[in-house]
């Protein structure tokens, strides 16, 4: 027990260690704002489906423009640029050493501004690659691969100057992230280019699953296993059970992509390779999440008051359940109901907003009043930012469930014409808007809080 | 061996690629290998053996037709996929006839394929035929005119636009049609 509480303070200690930063700002400042910007975004296109007219006759303010947008944004622009300047943040307090290089951080940091910038640029005008996830033009991915490489060269250079031998579970997750995202994204990228049909399909999928399974997922874990005995000032319950849940990852995730074409046009023997993996993702996620739930055993009381612990404990929650219905889906008889209904954006939202996402809010939350050396703006206001997310977030989870749920069983009595199965959701969807708006309220909450930080408008004494 | 990479980061990142890369190539490089009907087009000339037709390369007009269709982002709420469940085979049907069930020679020309996730419409992969041009025309310019409650956009500035309407048109209309599955050859044009 001493000896990982050591590994988990041992950001504490190198306090010879000078972190200059600069490149965990920029990445966490420009991602809280495409949170925010982007967010506009998601509450447009879920109004679209309660008022189908909304914007309509603009060409680049319709839905099939807008939602690519929604998705790249959020995946690109906040989450994976916020769980990038964590990393900067956590990777040499880990290490006690300081970043390879700054330099070459900030120009990762300006570089992945202008991806984002030219994704919103490209995607509004309708060059749209036709690939889920990897709908952004060649210039573009070929970019986010020299910033990517920037990113991995920088971080992996600073773990091989690390101070301390034994490496802390994050460190071991962020490689992974470095190297899977490299292959996983060239999958999706590069690969889809030279096929076809089915094969292309399957391509595009191992990286659509991939996409959250080894690079989110890693990242965020990094994250909730660095910031979780942070915040809470608890040493991780246990090192080696860490270590299963890590390698399990490593092995079993990549096998699942097929599963996205359950019943679908592609061999049977593919899809029950998926599906027999997809159930075993259940271990490393039970690993991880046993092991954070009893790092918190006779700590649950900090909940009340320690707002980033109860993004994160949250999240490791929904990490939880939407682990658990992944591999549910991947069955077949449950896939014949809630495949390609609402469940399934219930689903991915639980994933990326309710899991990883609240990790990364909760790092930032701890991360700013540290890096700006300044309290928080206002404890309160970060408090409901964590409530109207939460209450947004349920209400969008369970009403796409259980909407999609009904959806499928509709869908599956032939004698309901398709069209009265869109007019059933209407109520659902008017929900889902409503629990959008919500959310929105805790981005707006929590991007305004980090910004009044940021710039210095503190209403609290200096920690 | 994972002990070592406990304090050996070159002997973690080596691990963590070589895990990945024996389920990465398994399911990706290896399954066109296995399986040749992902890269082989549909051909069926004899009736004994089931649904005839052949798969051919789109035109150039269904070519530009399908650019439309993947700029305007189609295929974020239309599938392209009979699944092998009864329920899409019937309700993906048409006047009577059940939808064949989609099968992975009949895609082999498609780059970017269109098979979709999600179905906030019905699923495309059998439509061509199904409707008429004037029936498509409406439909584009207001959708809700020909189906209340739709929550389709409406799509003005390609109704109204004679040659991406036409090619658009061309592509719906091949869909679904290299097994020809309807007995009486009813296609509407």
């Amino acid at each position: 027990m001493l000896e990982q509480n050591s590994r988990a303070e041992a950001s504490g200690t190198g306090a010879a260690v000078v972190h200059v930063d600069a490149t965990a700002k920029w990445f966490i400042a420009s991602s809280v704002l495409y949170f925010f910007i982007v967010g506009i975004i998601a509450i447009v296109i879920a109004a679209k489906f309660v008022w189908p007219d909304l914007m309509g006759t603009t060409p680049w303010l319709t839905y099939g423009r807008l939602r690519p947008l929604h998705v790249n944004g959020m995946l690109f622009g906040w989450l994976l640029a916020a769980d990038m300047g964590l990393a900067f943040y956590v990777i040499p307090r880990l290490c006690g050493a300081p970043l390879w290089s700054e330099k070459l951080g900030v120009a990762t940091a300006v570089l992945w501004n202008v991806i984002v910038l030219g994704a919103v640029v490209t995607l509004l005008a309708g060059q749209n690659q036709g690939w889920e996830y990897a709908e952004l033009v060649p210039w573009l991915d070929a970019l986010v691969v020299v910033a990517w490489l920037m990113f991995g060269a920088n971080l992996l250079m600073t773990i091989a100057q690390r101070k301390y031998d034994a490496m802390y579970v994050s460190i071991w997750y962020v490689m992974g992230t470095v190297v899977w995202t490299a292959f996983v994204y060239l999958t999706g990228n590069l690969a889809t280019l030279f096929t076809t049909g089915v094969n292309q399909a399957n391509l595009n999928w191992m990286y659509v699953h991939n996409a959250v399974g080894l690079i989110f997922t890693p990242i965020g874990l990094a994250i909730a296993y660095y910031f979780i005995p942070r915040a809470s000032n608890t040493p991780l319950f246990s090192h080696k059970l860490s270590m299963v849940g890590f390698w399990s990852l490593a092995f079993v995730y990549v096998w699942t992509g097929a599963h996205h074409m359950i019943h679908g046009p592609i061999s049977q023997w593919l899809q029950t390779i998926a599906i027999a993996f997809s159930l075993m993702l259940l271990i490393p996620v039970w690993a991880v999440v046993y092991n954070l739930f009893a790092t918190m055993k006779g700590q649950w009381h900090q909940l009340r008051e320690n707002v980033p612990l109860k993004f994160l404990m949250s999240g490791v929650v929904f990490y939880l359940l939407t682990c658990f219905q992944g591999p549910m889906h991947s069955l077949r008889t449950v896939n014949a109901i809630v495949s390609k209904t609402d469940w399934i954006p219930g689903h991915a939202h639980m994933a990326v907003l309710g899991a990883f996402s609240f990790f990364a809010i909760a790092g930032t939350y701890h991360a700013v009043p540290k890096l700006w050396g300044r309290a928080l703006h206002s404890q309160a206001m970060a408090n409901w930012s964590y409530w109207m997310l939460m209450i947004g977030g349920l209400g969008f989870f369970v009403t796409l469930w259980l909407g999609g749920f009904w959806q499928g069983w509709q869908w599956n009595n032939v004698g309901i014409p398709f069209i009265d199965t869109v007019k059933a959701l209407q109520p659902v969807w008017l929900v889902r808007f409503f629990s959008g708006i919500f959310m929105f309220a805790g981005i707006v909450l929590f991007a305004y809080n980090v910004m009044a930080t940021v710039v210095g408008s503190s209403s609290e004494a200096a920690a | 061996m994972f002990r070592k990479a406990d304090t050996s980061a070159a002997w973690a990142f080596i691990l963590a690629t070589l895990l990945f890369f024996i389920g990465g190539l398994l399911t990706t490089v290896v399954p066109p290998m296995v399986d040749k009907s992902w890269a082989k087009p549909f051909k069926n000339a004899d009736p004994a053996k089931g649904i005839t037709g052949e798969l051919k390369p789109l035109g150039s007009l269904e070519q530009q037709g399908r650019a439309i269709y993947q700029r305007e982002g189609c295929w974020y709420c239309h599938t392209q996929q009979v699944r092998t469940i009864l329920a899409d085979t019937k309700r993906y049907g048409w006047r009577g006839v059940d939808a064949p069930v989609s099968t992975p020679d009949e895609f082999v020309f498609d780059s970017p394929h269109m098979f979709g996730t999600k179905r906030t419409g019905p699923d495309l992969a059998r439509v061509g035929g199904k409707y008429n041009e004037q029936w498509h025309r409406t439909h584009f310019k207001n959708p809700r005119e020909l189906v209340p409650g739709s929550i389709m956009p409406p799509y003005p500035w390609i109704a109204n636009n004679p040659a991406e309407f036409k090619a658009l048109l061309a592509y719906m209309q091949s869909l679904g049609r290299a097994k020809e599955w309807r007995p009486a050859n009813d296609y509407e044009k």
